[in-house]
């Protein structure tokens, strides 16, 4: 259920008496393993579509399949199941539960799965080590760095092995260095660990690390190319 | 472990640490809280103590949990309506009812003469050894000696009676009554004990003999007017009442101690009510602040539950997070609250002394010291009602706050 | 204080709009219920004075100074009749009425029962108490007749007599000589209070005279004055007509029934100690809001102390912003209170049980709240104090801001 599908979705918004194309007929399908990157100016609707296919929008028409599913239809819970099991999140700010050390935000996702706690325990740590954070598993969010709480957000979003890990400007509030270690930590992890990254971003040094470039404008693809 | 004990351990530790992320307003509400179960369980403990003294007495000036009598004796509380004295028969089988105490009593309308005063009284025939249990008289004895046998020749008199009649312990008075053939008896009896009651009034109007004594007098030898039963606790007398009933024939009319003093019974049955009510309105007063508490807290951490619902938390979780952060506020508070409610009621245990509005309290039937009575009964209904109505009134900001979509609260300012 | 300050104190109040609500929604609880319980508590002690009195003691008695502690029939007035009336011309009050009392044993044709006997002027006694009124049968005594008695529902129950039966009575008089009499049965009250019901009696004064050997003398002058108010200038008028007398004092219903004021001042104790509860919940709720609220605020309170305000200045708005939260709180706490009062007012008020407790206390089997300025400001206006007091706290917190420390606060 690894290959993402998206047929002509279309979304609205309405702000005042005006109405927002945030979506215009979109096509796109993204395979496993795919190391993608959204971009276009703000307004151009690659929010909207990362929030389209991660279920956290529902889009007014079309269809979205993740493999042989069907998200664009379900119900809150089981969307929110969908998100829990399948997908990892990466915002662009605010991505940390505050009264939880770095170490418990990693564990979160996998402690509303249900998994075993030393299992847990190791996996998170493991992970962290992996995002160089070692040494800061107990630390609250209010004791790191913009790039170290992006970090741990990384951390989180992989740590279950999800099938996709979405990705909203995660290089927004970093500074150039951070930026390129978090870059640089979503290729390693994309490779080896096969998991689909999408990310919104309109960062140029970003798409530089993008296998697959998509450009939107007014709620259009404009452009779709391997690089 | 599973998948819900693993979820319940996550939304724990979110509701613990939320709770204390704002200490000072978790602070402000644990001591609404605390101060409202305080009062709830103080106010409680000391109405209990007062009403219950009022029953106890009341009931002792009936005196008994249940009278046994003629079905006339009720309207004319005459020597004529007088009942036989029960029988061996009768009298094993009252053994037998499991009662802690029974005996017979006589009970006329009499005048008392002094040298100098009359006065009109109830004159009480007893069974001296019975008494301690049925009218606790022995225990109010002022100064002489309490009557000692069914046989005894002596009289008892109230502090005030003596007061009014002008005379004193070991005078002479006269007794007045009548005979069941309307023949006026008359007796002079020494006054060998004088005693003084919780309620004034009853001083003046009860006077004391020994039953076989009375029945000379009356002339009804092997008669009495009464049958008292006391059973274990007034509370919970219909077991023995109905057992009772059983027992006796139809020219014998039982009534237990809610039917004969309807301000007794009426006192007994609202005591519940209020403390429900009391209990009700400190919620109610408190359930603003709580509702205000959660509120806030969910106000201050929108864009927190919508990245929780981002990452997959169902809403229903979230719902119990709120609530159990509730629950947990609660909690510390009920705590607080009943310790300071079990410690400031422990020193009063040796009784609250109100001799200030002690006529008051008479007039109301209780006594001038207060005994606070914590129930267990009260301390668990105020604590059952604080975390019911509290988590009912909690739902509706947790469902809200479950309900908000994790888009819009993620990217709320 | 300006107007921009008034708008930015109203303003800021409803930032936090349900905030505020749940506050005020506390205040408004509080407030109707106080105004409620305390009109109830002042509507009920008034009827229970001026039941209890008018029942029988009336508000002011001239008695023998001994009599108040034994109330004996040689304790006594002389020239009772007289005396009364120059009372009832001099303080220009028709409801003075004399009285004598005994005690007797009352006999009817099969019973004898004891009970105390009253002489009372059969012509001013229905002025100054309720019995003459409770008649349930017959007719109450005639001016001057002898020989009559009226007797409660209770004893003629236990005396097995009724209207026109006659009653003999044996006691003993004023010189300790026997007072006997025979008399008709002419009516018969019933009070629904028991002890009244079984254990009194009335004749006419003259008649008591002569059957007690009295003479002229009496035991009582019951004054009932038209309103408790009128007691204290009333007791003072007769404490001067009354001084150097050592044969009469006045005494008032404090001394005459001092159970009634410590009952109702053990009710109010009670009452009080609830309605402080309700008090303090509700100055928690403003502690909470108003602290809340100044914390939320630093960075703005940062800005403005930055621009010149001095903390004192914020201080005050903090506390202006709580006064117009109490104001709303407490005009619509009054006008919630007052509208439920005032409904049960006129429907009457009543809970299960209520009427076996009434008949102790002399009260109707239905309440009726009085509504007065004083019971309905009296709660709410100590809760607006609570409030105000717990705003305090916060506000002084404003004192140990600096600018920049401020600014610098998320």
């Amino acid at each position: 259920m690894s290959t993402i599908v998206c047929k002509q979705i279309c979304k609205t918004f309405r702000q005042g008496d005006e109405i927002i194309t945030g979506l215009d007929h979109v096509d796109i399908s993204v395979e496993t393993g795919d190391f993608l990157c959204l971009s276009g100016p703000s307004g151009s609707g690659k929010t909207t579509l990362l929030n389209a296919i991660g279920g956290l929008d529902t889009p007014d028409s079309g269809e979205i399949y993740m493999g042989d599913l069907r998200i664009d239809r379900l119900e809150r819970g089981a969307l929110a199941d969908m998100r829990l099991h399948h997908i990892g999140f990466v915002f662009q700010a605010y991505n940390l539960i505050p009264v939880l050390s770095a170490q418990e935000n990693v564990e979160f996702v996998m402690q509303i799965q249900g998994m075993v706690a030393h299992e847990r325990a190791q996996k998170a740590r493991a992970i962290l080590a992996e995002v160089g954070l070692e040494g800061m598993e107990r630390r609250r969010p209010a004791q790191l760095s913009g790039g170290q709480q992006q970090r741990v957000a990384v951390a989180r979003a992989i740590v279950s092995q999800p099938d996709l890990v979405l990705a909203d400007e995660p290089t927004a509030n970093l500074d150039s260095v951070a930026s390129a270690q978090l870059m640089g930590l979503f290729s390693k992890l994309n490779q080896d660990h096969h998991i689909t990254f999408i990310i919104a971003t309109h960062d140029k040094r970003v798409m530089s690390y993008a296998r697959r470039l998509i450009k939107m404008q007014d709620g259009k693809i404009i452009s779709d190319e391997a690089q | 472990m599973s998948v819900f004990q693993s979820q319940a351990r996550v939304v724990l530790t979110l509701s613990w640490r939320n709770l204390w992320r704002n200490s000072r307003r978790t602070g402000i509400m644990l001591g609404a809280i605390a101060v409202g179960v305080w009062a709830m369980i103080f106010m409680t403990a000391l109405m209990r103590g007062m009403v219950d003294d009022m029953l106890n007495q009341g009931i002792r000036n009936l005196p008994g949990h249940i009278q046994v009598q003629h079905p006339a004796f009720l309207d004319d509380p005459s020597v004529v309506n007088s009942i036989a004295e029960p029988d061996s028969e009768f009298r094993a089988s009252l053994d037998r009812l499991g009662a802690v105490r029974w005996s017979t009593r006589i009970k006329v309308p009499a005048v008392i003469a002094s040298e100098r005063e009359t006065r009109g009284i109830n004159l009480i025939g007893i069974e001296p050894a019975a008494e301690d249990d049925i009218s606790g008289l022995p225990a109010l004895m002022d100064t002489g000696r309490f009557l000692e046998s069914d046989q005894d020749q002596g009289l008892i008199v109230g502090a005030r009676l003596a007061e009014r009649l002008e005379t004193r312990l070991g005078k002479r008075v006269v007794i007045m009554s009548q005979d069941p053939a309307n023949n006026i008896r008359e007796r002079g009896f020494r006054i060998v004990g004088i005693y003084r009651a919780k309620l004034p009034e009853l001083e003046e109007f009860n006077v004391y003999a020994a039953r076989d004594t009375l029945q000379q007098l009356l002339h009804i030898e092997g008669r009495v007017s009464q049958i008292i039963v006391v059973g274990d606790d007034y509370r919970d007398i219909e077991p023995l009442y109905q057992r009772l009933r059983q027992l006796l024939p139809a020219t014998l009319e039982a009534r237990a101690w809610y039917q004969i003093d309807s301000y007794l019974a009426a006192m007994f049955k609202m005591m519940d009510g209020f403390v429900l009510v009391w209990i009700i309105i400190i919620f109610l007063a408190l359930s603003f602040g709580l509702v205000n508490t959660l509120v806030m807290a969910i106000f201050e951490r929108v864009r927190e539950i919508g990245l929780i619902l981002a990452l997959g938390m169902r809403p229903g979780l979230i719902v119990y997070q709120i609530l159990l952060e509730s629950l947990l506020l609660l909690l510390i508070g009920l705590a607080i609250g009943n310790g300071i409610a079990y410690a400031s009621i422990k020193p009063l245990q040796g009784g609250l002394d109100i001799s200030a509005v002690a006529e008051g309290m008479a007039m109301m039937g209780a006594s001038s010291v207060l005994y606070p009575k914590l129930l267990a009964a009260d301390m668990i209904l105020a604590n059952v009602v604080v975390i019911v109505l509290g988590i009912v009134t909690s739902i509706l900001p947790a469902w809200r706050a479950a309900r908000l979509d994790p888009l819009r609260a993620l990217n709320a300012t | 204080m300006n107007n921009v300050i008034l708008r930015m104190a109203w303003r800021n109040l409803w930032r936090h709009g349900k905030r505020t609500w749940l506050t005020v929604g506390a205040m408004i609880f509080s407030n109707s219920l106080l105004v409620f319980s305390i009109s109830l508590q002042f509507g009920s002690y008034e009827m229970m004075i001026d039941n209890s009195l008018q029942a029988f003691s009336g508000h002011i008695q001239l008695q023998h100074p001994a009599y108040l502690e034994q109330p004996k029939i040689r304790y006594a007035i002389d020239n009772v009749t007289d005396r009364a009336q120059r009372l009832r011309d001099t303080l220009e009050l028709t409801s003075i009425s004399a009285r004598a009392a005994g005690f007797a044993l009352a006999s009817s044709r099969d019973r004898s029962y004891g009970l105390q006997i009253l002489g009372v002027d059969a012509r001013h006694e229905p002025l100054v108490s309720t019995l003459p009124g409770l008649i349930r049968r017959g007719r109450y005594l005639e001016p001057g007749a002898r020989e009559e008695i009226v007797i409660g529902s209770v004893l003629a129950r236990n005396l097995r007599i009724d209207i026109g039966d006659e009653l003999s009575f044996l006691g003993s008089g004023f010189d300790d000589s026997f007072a006997a009499g025979v008399v008709t049965v002419v009516g018969i009250f019933e009070s629904g209070n028991a002890d009244l019901d079984r254990s009194v009696a009335q004749v006419n004064l003259v008649y008591f005279q002569d059957s007690f050997a009295m003479g002229d003398a009496g035991n009582s002058i019951v004054i009932r004055a038209a309103q408790i108010d009128d007691v204290e200038p009333l007791m003072s008028r007769l404490k001067a007509e009354l001084q150097g007398s050592d044969k009469v004092v006045a005494r008032d219903w404090n001394e005459l029934q001092p159970g009634l004021r410590q009952a109702i001042r053990a009710d109010m104790t009670s009452a009080w100690f609830m309605y402080a509860v309700l008090i303090v919940l509700v100055a928690f709720s403003v502690l909470n809001t108003q602290l809340m609220s100044v914390l939320e605020r630093t960075r703005e309170f940062g800005t403005m102390m930055a621009l010149g305000l001095r903390p004192a200045r914020l201080a005050r708005l903090v506390m202006l912003e709580t006064g117009m939260m109490t104001a709303v709180g407490l005009l619509l706490g009054i006008g919630l209170g007052a509208l439920i009062t005032a409904y049960l007012s006129v429907v009457g008020f009543s809970y299960p049980g209520m009427a076996e407790m009434s008949v102790k206390f002399n009260l109707p089997e239905r309440m009726y709240p009085a509504i007065s300025l004083l019971s309905l400001s009296l709660g709410p206006l100590i809760v607006a104090c609570g409030s105000l007091l717990a705003a305090i706290y916060p506000a002084l917190r404003l004192n140990r801001l600096l600018p920049i420390e401020a600014m610098r606060a998320v």
